[in-house]
């Protein structure tokens, strides 16, 4: 743990050197650019692609992690294809009917597809996966949540699968399209956990995983399956595909501009610019669809149970300008709790977030009874300074938000309120997450759905109640919309009711919206037809190496 | 070095191993926090869950049941060599080890080498020798101070990224394994050789030295052949130090060259309260620090007979 700390402490520092050298390194190499034009695609090739993130479990019912998705996106099809933000279109189902109450939903399966076992995709697999996910002693830490209503599967017959639900559930279309419900061969599912393999019916199959190390996939030369929007039909062009964990961001770096490996997932902000400014190197960017990376604030506890210290708090921190600045530009700064690139976002409920004016928010302490003014600049109230607590969890710190907390702590003293940064072990800061003992807590979420504000603000959400409800929001009328677009089969409707909770919960003061999550990949220019699919996630299927 | 000797140090042995393993258990244990939501969040991930995921993962450890049985079953797994099942990686902790612990082992190994092989030529070459030595002892105290990280970039920066010599990351072959010795070496031939050199300068200024030279000896023989001896007993002390050094130095090395390792594996497992895994990476250290530690006890009385008579 130690190593670790110094690590991220020297980080910044090494960062700087290895940038100046490599920098150095590509000018004085770069190459003409081969033609602009895209060409043809060409068969065959083996790519590398770095990602900074491991997995306990190759596993998409169980794993939460989002390199579980990008790997499991190449080997599992998906029964639907989130083909626009609320468009869903066939894959392994070529159809599907919704009943009037919105609990049962009938698939017709593409008949003659085959799992890369031999097994016969049919409504049986289907059951099976479902089956697997929901089983508590599979212990899945995403997909089982994002199914959260799944009562039962029917096998009508072998190309016929119907699914109740013990609720009406709109999402649920948009969850089954994610990798994390990508339909597996029910005889890989009945092996025991330690024997897990990831066998889907996808445009490549897995071939070993070495924990802590990479994954090599196979192409599967007898690919049907392709989703209803893909650019092309039939097997994928990559005959092998590895995917490399590097942790280290300067080695990831070095690994992709000195030309050993074709791609890499993450690429950090400041870099993003040297990369782009060179033409032996593409990069890819994508805005990433959810809740935003945001401070909660946390309205049952200490002074942000206040509205007044709420609003003073969205007032007195110039996010744009800090985002800006630790950033290098890269990442937008957030002007709501969901991302531009969420459906059912609502730009018009950007208004409802108080924009930057340290004097309104001096005003609006005065008016909550922080009138005084300690020693140090901050205000008092009854002798007691206006103090914040923020805990912090190195072990999930990312993308420099240290750096970011930092600055927004130096913007609230400006205007006299004092943020605390406690840093805590897992186990002290999953306590006080639990209790509650805090006033100031920060997440991202990333969803295709705008029913995430429902997993973050509906006031059944919580953390013990395993939700993600870390404001404790508990507003009867939030509540009503988020049930009520969760529920509804109306898209209009699930549209209205998103539009006023996104300006509910700024109006209320339930978050300041920090940063927009943004997935930058980095490829080599021969690295062709990489490309993000609405859930932000890269795909694999359409790319090929020039030559 | 009597029987007697031998099996007072092997039951040392055992004696340490299951402090080792009763402090792992209660570390873990006392820390903070409910095991069951670290599990499920896998890795530190602070999420919440399912009440019936908690309960299964509760019941399924023996979570709920009071320290002592709990110790209890964890010793009596340990008494018959089973470390159980990994909480979250699905396969037997033995396996999990066994599978990583031949990458470190070739990495600690290498680079405990080639720290001892640096040290020992810089430290015969520059003891003596005031212009050399101020050089050298410069470049050793940056060595020293100089962290782990930095040192693994900086060489990655300019013989992979650069020139091309070596590659970034992968287990394949020698060519692989340099950056890596190297970066763990660098430091602790940087200690190892001011060290060894005030041991060689003390042993030239003895009254044998003169003797050996009047014998004919060259300067060289007298200090390899002689006076190197001398040199090494403190080198020896150090060794333990210097398993400490290499033990952490991997996990920095594993991060930065990306390989997998024992490591790695043992931050996962402290992260994700991985109980088990804990324990088993804990015993191999544990065991490896004591049976070089007797190894090295044995050792001191072939080095230097003397140690051997005094202890008798």
């Amino acid at each position: 743990m130690s190593a670790r700390t110094r690590l991220s402490r020297l980080a910044a520092v090494a960062t700087g050197l290895v940038l100046l050298a490599t920098t150095a390194a590509c000018s004085s190499s770069s190459a003409p650019s081969g033609g602009s034009g895209d060409g043809s695609p060409v068969s065959g090739g083996e790519v590398t692609y770095l990602v900074d993130q491991t997995q306990l479990t190759l596993d998409p019912g169980v794993s939460p992690a989002t390199v579980t998705g990008l790997v499991g996106r190449t080997i599992f099809d998906s029964l639907v294809v989130q083909s626009g933000p609320t468009e869903f279109k066939p894959w392994l189902a070529t159809r599907w009917e919704i009943s009037a109450d919105g609990r049962e939903y009938t698939f017709d399966l593409k008949p003659g597809v085959t799992f890369t076992d031999g097994t016969p995709f049919d409504a049986n697999a289907v059951k099976a996966t479902f089956e697997h996910i929901v089983n508590p002693a599979s212990k899945s830490q995403y997909a089982a949540s994002l199914i959260a209503p799944f009562e039962s599967a029917t096998v009508v017959n072998d190309s016929i699968v119907k699914i109740t639900l013990t609720q009406p559930f709109r999402p649920f279309l948009q969850a089954l399209s994610t990798p994390y419900l990508g339909i597996q061969s029910p005889k890989a599912l009945a092996l025991p956990a330690s024997d897990y393999r990831p066998i889907g019916t996808g445009p490549f199959s897995f071939v070993s995983w070495e924990q802590q190390k990479d994954i090599t996939l196979t192409r599967n030369p007898a690919y049907t399956s392709a989703p209803s929007n893909a650019s092309h039909t039939g097997p994928a062009y990559l005959q092998t595909l590895r995917f490399n964990y590097v942790p280290e961001d300067a080695t990831r770096y070095g690994a992709l501009t000195s030309g050993q490996v074709q791609g890499t997932a993450s690429v950090p902000p400041n870099r993003v610019g040297s990369l782009q400014s060179n033409d032996r190197f593409r990069v890819l960017k994508t805005e990433l669809p959810g809740v935003n990376y945001n401070l909660f604030l946390n309205v049952k506890n200490g002074p942000t149970s206040d509205p007044l210290v709420r609003r003073a708090v969205q007032s007195a921190i110039d996010i744009p300008a800090l985002v800006r600045t630790v950033y290098a530009g890269q990442y937008a700064a957030a002007r709501s709790s969901l991302s531009p690139t969420t459906p059912d976002y609502d730009a018009a409920a950007e208004s409802a977030l108080p924009a930057y004016d340290p004097e309104k928010a001096k005003a609006l302490l005065s008016q909550a009874g922080w009138t005084d003014t300690d020693a140090d600049g901050y205000r008092t109230r009854d002798g007691r300074e206006l103090t914040l607590t923020w805990p912090f969890l190195a072990l999930i710190n990312r993308d420099q938000r240290d750096v970011l907390g930092q600055a927004i702590q130096a913007e609230a003293k400006k205007v006299g309120i004092r943020i605390d940064r406690p840093n805590l072990d897992a186990g002290t800061y999953g306590n006080a997450v639990l209790k509650g003992d805090y006033n100031i807590l920060d997440s991202s979420n990333a969803r295709a759905d705008a029913d995430i504000l429902r997993f973050s603000f509906a006031s059944d959400q919580t953390f013990p109640q395993g939700g993600a409800n870390v404001a404790q929001s508990s507003s009867p009328e939030l509540d009503g919309w988020l049930h009520e677009a969760a529920r509804t089969t109306d898209a209009a409707v699930a549209a209205r009711d998103y539009a006023l909770a996104q300006a509910d919960v700024l109006r209320n003061g339930y978050l300041l919206p920090g940063y927009v999550m943004t997935s930058f990949v980095g490829t080599s220019s021969a690295l062709r037809g990489v490309a993000f699919d609405v859930q932000g996630i890269a795909q694999f299927y359409g790319a090929w190496l020039a030559t | 070095m009597t029987t007697r000797w031998w099996l007072r140090r092997a039951g040392l042995g055992v004696l340490v191993v299951w402090g080792a393993a009763t402090l792992s258990f209660l570390g873990l244990h006392l820390l903070k926090g409910d095991p069951a939501r670290i599990i499920a969040g896998g890795g530190g991930a602070v999420s919440g869950q399912s009440q019936q995921i908690l309960d299964q993962i509760n019941a399924q450890y023996g979570f709920r049941q009071p320290l002592v049985v709990q110790y209890g079953r964890f010793l009596g797994e340990l008494v018959t060599g089973d470390l159980g099942m990994s909480y979250q990686l699905n396969q037997r902790v033995t396996s999990v080890i066994s599978d990583q612990l031949w990458s470190t082992v070739v990495l600690a190994l290498g680079a405990a080498v080639l720290g001892f092989v640096l040290s020992l030529v810089l430290a015969v070459a520059t003891a003596g020798r005031p212009r050399a030595r101020s050089l050298s002892s410069t470049v050793e105290l940056v060595l020293v101070s100089t962290p782990g990280f930095f040192v693994g970039i900086l060489l990655l920066t300019v013989f992979s990224f650069r020139l091309g010599w070596f590659p970034v990351f992968g287990d394949d072959g020698i060519g692989s394994l340099v950056l890596p010795w190297l970066t763990l070496a660098l430091p602790i031939a940087g200690t190892l050789s001011l060290v060894m050199r005030e041991g060689l300068e003390r042993a030239l200024e003895q009254p044998f030295a003169l003797t050996v030279r009047a014998r004919g000896a060259s300067a060289t023989r007298l200090r390899l052949r002689h006076a190197v001896r001398h040199a090494l007993l403190p080198v020896l002390t150090l060794s333990g130090w210097m398993l400490g050094a290499l033990l952490g130095g991997v996990v920095v090395v594993e991060t930065v060259f990306a390989r997998a390792g024992i490591g790695q594996v043992a931050v996962t497992a402290v992260n994700g309260r991985d109980l088990p895994v804990v324990t088993g990476v804990v015993l191999v250290a544990t065991i490896a620090f004591v049976v070089i530690n007797t190894g090295l006890d044995a050792l001191y009385r072939v080095v230097d007979p003397r140690l051997g008579s005094v202890a008798q």
